[in-house]
């Protein structure tokens, strides 16, 4: 754990597995802002500078590959790491989360000791 | 394309056999003809030489026994000796063989020389006679026989020579003749030699070409079918008999194979899309069902940390948490059910089994049953089934699923709101309205609230929870029983479902 909590931004429009992340993550020490589609998504990235993005794919009014396509467009947005969420668990899902600009991917139901050191590879 | 005059295979065969045969006869005619004018020239030949031989023996003789009548005549003036019996029979027989060889003569000519040969005949018929009689009275002396005068004599030399000459003649005459033929044979035999050669080399020449030609049109053809050409076609028309019906049936056989690939092609189609759709199928289950299970292993893990924390459980979040993955569980069972049963549709086992029951009755039960749901987002409830419906023949259970699905999502997508169920008949249908003023749907996510997997938001199902299955069995069922299900819907002015289902499906099959 750092001195400064790193800030994570969570985006899941699923209530119930937002808030268990949440919890999990905040847990686990780090600051947690969340946003429900894609569109927020964005805007959470550009206000509050997140260290590191959890997209989930399957989104609302934006779908996650857009969005993560869109913010990196923006120079300030170019290096922030993202790691997809998704339950789609094929191959083709994986590559095209890639394709779109994610740096990693995590497969639903999420293993969370490897959802952390994942987080931690890209942070340290 | 002009017309041509086509021949099969075996007309052409036939043909230049046929014509090589009559070639061939008239080659050996001509050689026999020659050959018969051959033997004709030798016959008239020997004919010629035994004739010339006969006339130049009988001169010989006639002079011999001349000599001797002569002798003999002298003889019998001068001296008294009896002529003996012997030399008198031998003179007989010596005029005997004149005149037998002079037969012979005659046998050996021909019409041309029956005249000379007459006249010969009479005068030495009178010379014979005339010397048999002289032989004959030899020795009886009072009989005068004259045989000095040589006039019979010179007659019958002269005629013979006559009949010689004009033998020697008719001879030359008939070998110029023959000589001739000979000729003409001979030049006939070489020229349809040749000639036979010739038109051998050209007819099968001529025949090769043909059916070379024609051969040449099947194994292109073969070669475009080979090469994936189907819809080539070999020019029928050129040919006639076997070659033609080889090519009509090539031509049947490229058409019946483009049909069959044809078939295949769209078979394969057929089974690519059911195979893509039975992949997204997997895709989406695999995808609907790590949804619910994220939370409950999210859950499940994060109270396994928290039990571990030091102090005090916080028991109203714990019992909130647990809540969470009760409900998740809940709804992956639903969702596993749903599944099932769309499973089942879609291979077609799922089972319709009619029966008679009343359906108000049913209705009436579904709704009273689910009135929880209706309490839950402080909704009211407004039944009103009517009075007169009839007893139905379908299949109950999918009757009360119909509803239950159809209520239960008024419910979910209505807030603090009303929740109309109306059930009423026309003619021989079960009219089955769901309304509600819950949230409605625009005219794109209308169209796809009936599809498997979808909701009208992606979103939809977490909020409000449901498999995004429910109203695809809805519609699958309505279809099964031989009705149908419509929506009339707009965003914020909430969903009107009403489902029409035949009262007796066998009725209704008979009408259509």
């Amino acid at each position: 754990m750092t001195d400064t909590a790193h800030k994570l931004l969570l985006v899941e429009d699923n209530e119930v597995n937002r808030e268990m992340l949440t919890r999990r993550l905040k847990r686990a020490g780090y600051e947690v802002v969340t946003a429900g589609d894609g569109a927020e998504a964005l805007e959470r990235m550009r206000d509050s500078a997140p260290a590191l993005v959890l997209m989930d794919i399957n989104l609302p009014i934006m779908d996650g590959c857009t969005a993560v396509a869109e913010a990196r467009k923006e120079p300030a947005l170019q290096t922030v790491p993202i790691i997809a969420l998704t339950a789609h668990a094929m191959e083709a899902d994986r590559a095209k989360a890639i394709d779109a600009g994610c740096n990693d991917y995590a497969t639903k139901p999420i293993d969370f000791p490897d959802l952390l050191s994942k987080i931690a590879g890209f942070l340290s | 394309m002009p017309k041509r005059a086509v021949l099969s295979l075996r007309a052409r065969l036939l043909l230049v056999s046929g014509a090589i045969l009559t070639l061939f006869a008239v080659n050996v005619a001509t050689h026999l003809w020659g050959s018969l004018a051959r033997s004709e020239s030798l016959v008239a030949y020997r004919d010629a030489v035994t004739a010339a031989q006969l006339t130049d023996e009988l001169v010989q003789s006639l002079e011999n026994q001349r000599q001797q009548v002569l002798v003999l005549g002298t003889l019998r003036e001068t001296t008294e000796e009896p002529l003996g019996e012997d030399e008198q029979r031998a003179a007989q027989e010596t005029i005997d063989n004149i005149s037998a060889r002079l037969r012979r003569l005659g046998g050996l000519g021909s019409d041309g020389t029956a005249d000379y040969y007459r006249r010969l005949h009479e005068s030495a018929t009178q010379l014979l006679e005339e010397w048999r009689q002289f032989y004959m009275h030899y020795n009886n002396r009072e009989v005068e026989i004259n045989v000095d005068s040589p006039r019979s004599y010179n007659d019958t030399q002269q005629r013979l020579n006559e009949l010689d000459q004009r033998q020697a003649f008719l001879a030359v005459q008939r070998s110029n003749a023959i000589d001739d033929t000979i000729a003409i044979t001979d030049r006939i035999t070489v020229v349809g030699f040749v000639s036979t050669i010739a038109i051998t080399i050209f007819l099968v020449t001529a025949l090769i070409r043909s059916t070379n030609a024609s051969l040449r049109r099947l194994k292109i053809g073969a070669q475009r079918f080979g090469s994936g050409r189907l819809n080539y076609r070999i020019d029928e028309t050129m040919d006639a008999g076997e070659i033609r019906d080889l090519a009509v049936a090539f031509n049947e056989m490229s058409a019946k194979l483009h049909h069959a690939i044809e078939e295949v092609r769209a078979a394969k189609a057929d089974a690519d899309d059911a195979n893509a759709a039975k992949s997204m199928f997997l895709a989406n289950v695999s995808h609907e069902l790590r949804t619910p299970l994220n939370a409950i292993i999210g859950y499940s893990e994060m109270l396994q940390d928290e039990l571990g924390d030091p102090g005090e459980i916080d028991r109203e979040q714990f019992d909130h948490d647990l809540s969470t993955i009760v409900f998740s569980g809940r709804q992956l069972l639903a969702l596993i059910n749903d599944i099932l049963d769309l499973s089942k549709i879609e291979t077609g086992k799922m089972q319709v089994a009619f029966e008679r029951f009343a359906p108000a009755a049913l209705i009436f039960q579904v709704c009273d049953s689910l009135s929880p749901l209706v309490n839950q987002n402080g909704n009211k409830l407004e039944l009103s089934i009517a009075d007169d419906i009839p007893e139905m023949r379908s299949d109950s259970s999918k009757l009360q699923q119909i509803v239950t699905n159809l209520f239960s999502n008024a419910c979910k997508f209505t807030q603090e709101g009303t929740i109309f169920v109306t059930a009423w008949h026309e003619e021989e249908e079960l009219f089955v309205e769901v309304k509600d003023t819950g949230i409605g749907m625009n005219e794109e996510q209308q169209a796809r609230v009936f599809e498997a997997f979808v909701q009208a938001e992606a979103s939809t199902g977490l909020e409000y929870g449901g498999t995004g299955l429910g109203l695809s069995i809805v519609r699958e069922f309505c279809q099964m029983l031989g009705g149908d299900i419509e929506l009339l819907s707009a965003p914020g002015e909430g969903s009107r479902f009403i489902v029409h289902l035949p009262l007796d499906p066998e009725l209704d099959l008979e009408d259509a």
